[in-house]
């Protein structure tokens, strides 16, 4: 069960001895199915580092199963995906290590305080300077307030930028982000945002919400996933040119529409 | 660290953060000061922890479940299993991480009682050789029980039915031990036997050191957390 550690202040010159032009995400022909059911069916698209990607979709779609499989959470059934150049089923543990993931409603240690907690993170991740960098994550994040702190007492935007806090904690190459405005007043989610951009300088983000204002305001491109499927991808622009209303729709009349869309051709 | 460790640390501090730690740390403490004061140290009785020994045998019956029960159920209700999920630690690092740490609180139980000794030595000649025998007996013993608990949160996503399957597997084990030999008769008993955990316990607390059980034991928690894996791995794969 021992491990290697991975000294990631050394790693970080040695992502770019891999090919270049490598993408941050590469994903296809991804398929998850549960049982009978297929909750994503053959998925593909790409993100090239420094991008903001939104994943939209609606409820049960199959974004957060995509997301999961991404950062080696859940094997595909089939298709191959690649982070930051590695394969997430063959070479795992090297791609989790490049992976930073906050998934929905922040999972933490209640019992835990909040810089204790990080300390725990930054030793799962080999991360080589842990003071340093929860220093850093903590300062990115807002948390000095709350650094002393019980999680299980902390309110829900602050467990939040906790869960943000340790996935940025290793100084990942890729960022997956499901649904990390969730729950948050105003002024938290445009200090969630802002901190995500300035996050994507030098890294991958891929988030989900279901804000489409968000998707407007931060992202480079869309993925729309509906019943499992990718039913359309690219900029903005790109997606109001897909829709019958022209240049001139809203995200929110994309998004309907070509949702719409899928379930009709999908059928019953 | 290695990731088993990193694990394992995080998970016995853990066991301090709670009130549940305490509770069943007391218990045990309690538990085995009743039955020192009531049965072996009485004018008279000879210098031995056997009593307390055979005692522990089964209040840890009741306890390690009450240990383990959280391991692997608890970090999926709170979801941080997907956590762990997507770090470098494959699913052995959380499983042995997760027993290692028990193994950890149980010797930490197991420290107190060392007092015990101490009295004993101040009025009268304990065999020190029975005592060590009796502490490996339970650290083995304690093992199973524990690696046993680990597999049952695996299985479950409640505590309680966690703690129940592992308390009531462990009954029906020893009714198994005392039904068998005359359902199946002497004969085919004594090829059982060997395997009869209880049995094996009774040497340790005499003092008797049988070489069989080294083996016996510390294999038998392995297939409970090689098991446990497999589980692990089998639900995170359907």
């Amino acid at each position: 069960m021992d491990s290697v550690e991975v000294d990631f202040n050394q790693d970080r010159p040695a992502a770019s001895a891999r090919p270049t032009g490598v993408a941050g995400i590469e994903v296809q022909g991804l398929v998850k199915q549960f049982g009978p059911v297929t909750a994503v069916e053959s998925a593909s698209f790409q993100i090239q580092p420094g991008e903001i990607v939104g994943l939209l979709g609606h409820n049960g779609a199959g974004k957060t199963t995509t997301m999961r499989m991404i950062c080696g959470v859940l094997p595909p059934t089939a298709g191959v995906i690649t982070v930051a150049g590695y394969d997430i089923v063959t070479h795992r543990r090297q791609a989790a290590a490049r992976v930073g993931y906050l998934p929905e409603s922040s999972p933490l240690y209640p019992e835990m305080r909040v810089r204790e907690y990080l300390g725990f993170r930054a030793r799962l991740y080999g991360v080589q300077d842990a003071k340093a960098a929860i220093e850093k994550s903590v300062d990115r994040c807002g948390l000095e307030a709350a650094s002393s702190r019980l999680i299980g007492q902390l309110s829900r935007g602050y467990r939040q930028r906790v869960g943000l806090a340790a996935a940025i904690l290793h100084d990942p190459e890729v960022l997956v982000l499901d649904e990390a405005t969730s729950g948050l007043d105003p002024l938290q989610v445009i200090e969630v945002r802002k901190l995500i951009e300035e996050l994507s300088s030098d890294r991958t983000i891929l988030l989900s919400t279901h804000v489409l204002s968000e998707v407007e305001t931060i992202c480079d491109r869309v993925v729309l996933f509906a019943r499992g499927r990718v039913v359309a991808e690219g900029d903005l622009e790109t997606l109001r040119s897909r829709s019958k209303s022209g240049a001139g729709a809203s995200l929110e009349d994309v998004f309907v529409e070509l949702t719409a869309q899928a379930f009709l051709e999908a059928g019953p | 660290m290695s990731f088993t460790g990193v694990i394992a640390a995080r998970e016995f501090r853990s066991f301090f953060l709670l009130p549940s730690g305490y509770v069943v740390g007391s218990l045990f403490l309690l538990a085995n000061g009743i039955v020192f004061l009531s049965g072996v140290f009485l004018p008279g009785q000879p210098a031995t922890l056997r009593g307390v020994f055979s005692f522990d045998v089964i209040i840890l019956l009741f306890l390690c479940p009450a240990i383990t029960m959280r391991a692997i159920c608890e970090e999926r209700r709170q979801g941080t299993w997907e956590l762990l999920a997507a770090s470098p630690a494959g699913t052995g690092a959380f499983v042995f991480g997760k027993f290692l740490a028990s193994m950890g609180y149980l010797v930490v139980l197991l420290v107190p009682t060392l007092f015990l000794v101490g009295l004993l030595e101040f009025y009268g000649r304990p065999d020190p050789g029975e005592i060590a025998a009796g502490y490996l007996g339970l650290l083995l013993v304690g093992a199973v029980y524990l690696a046993s608990g680990v597999l049952a949160s695996t299985v479950t996503a409640s505590q309680t039915i966690a703690y129940l399957l592992t308390v009531f597997f462990w009954i029906l084990v020893g009714l198994a031990r005392s039904a068998l030999p005359g359902w199946i008769g002497p004969e085919a008993w004594g090829v059982l036997a060997p395997w009869d955990p209880f049995l094996r316990m009774q040497d340790f607390t005499i003092g008797l050191i049988d070489t069989s059980s080294l083996v016996y034991f510390p294999s038998l928690a392995l297939f409970f957390l090689v098991v446990s894996i497999l589980v692990v791995e089998t639900e995170r794969r359907a």
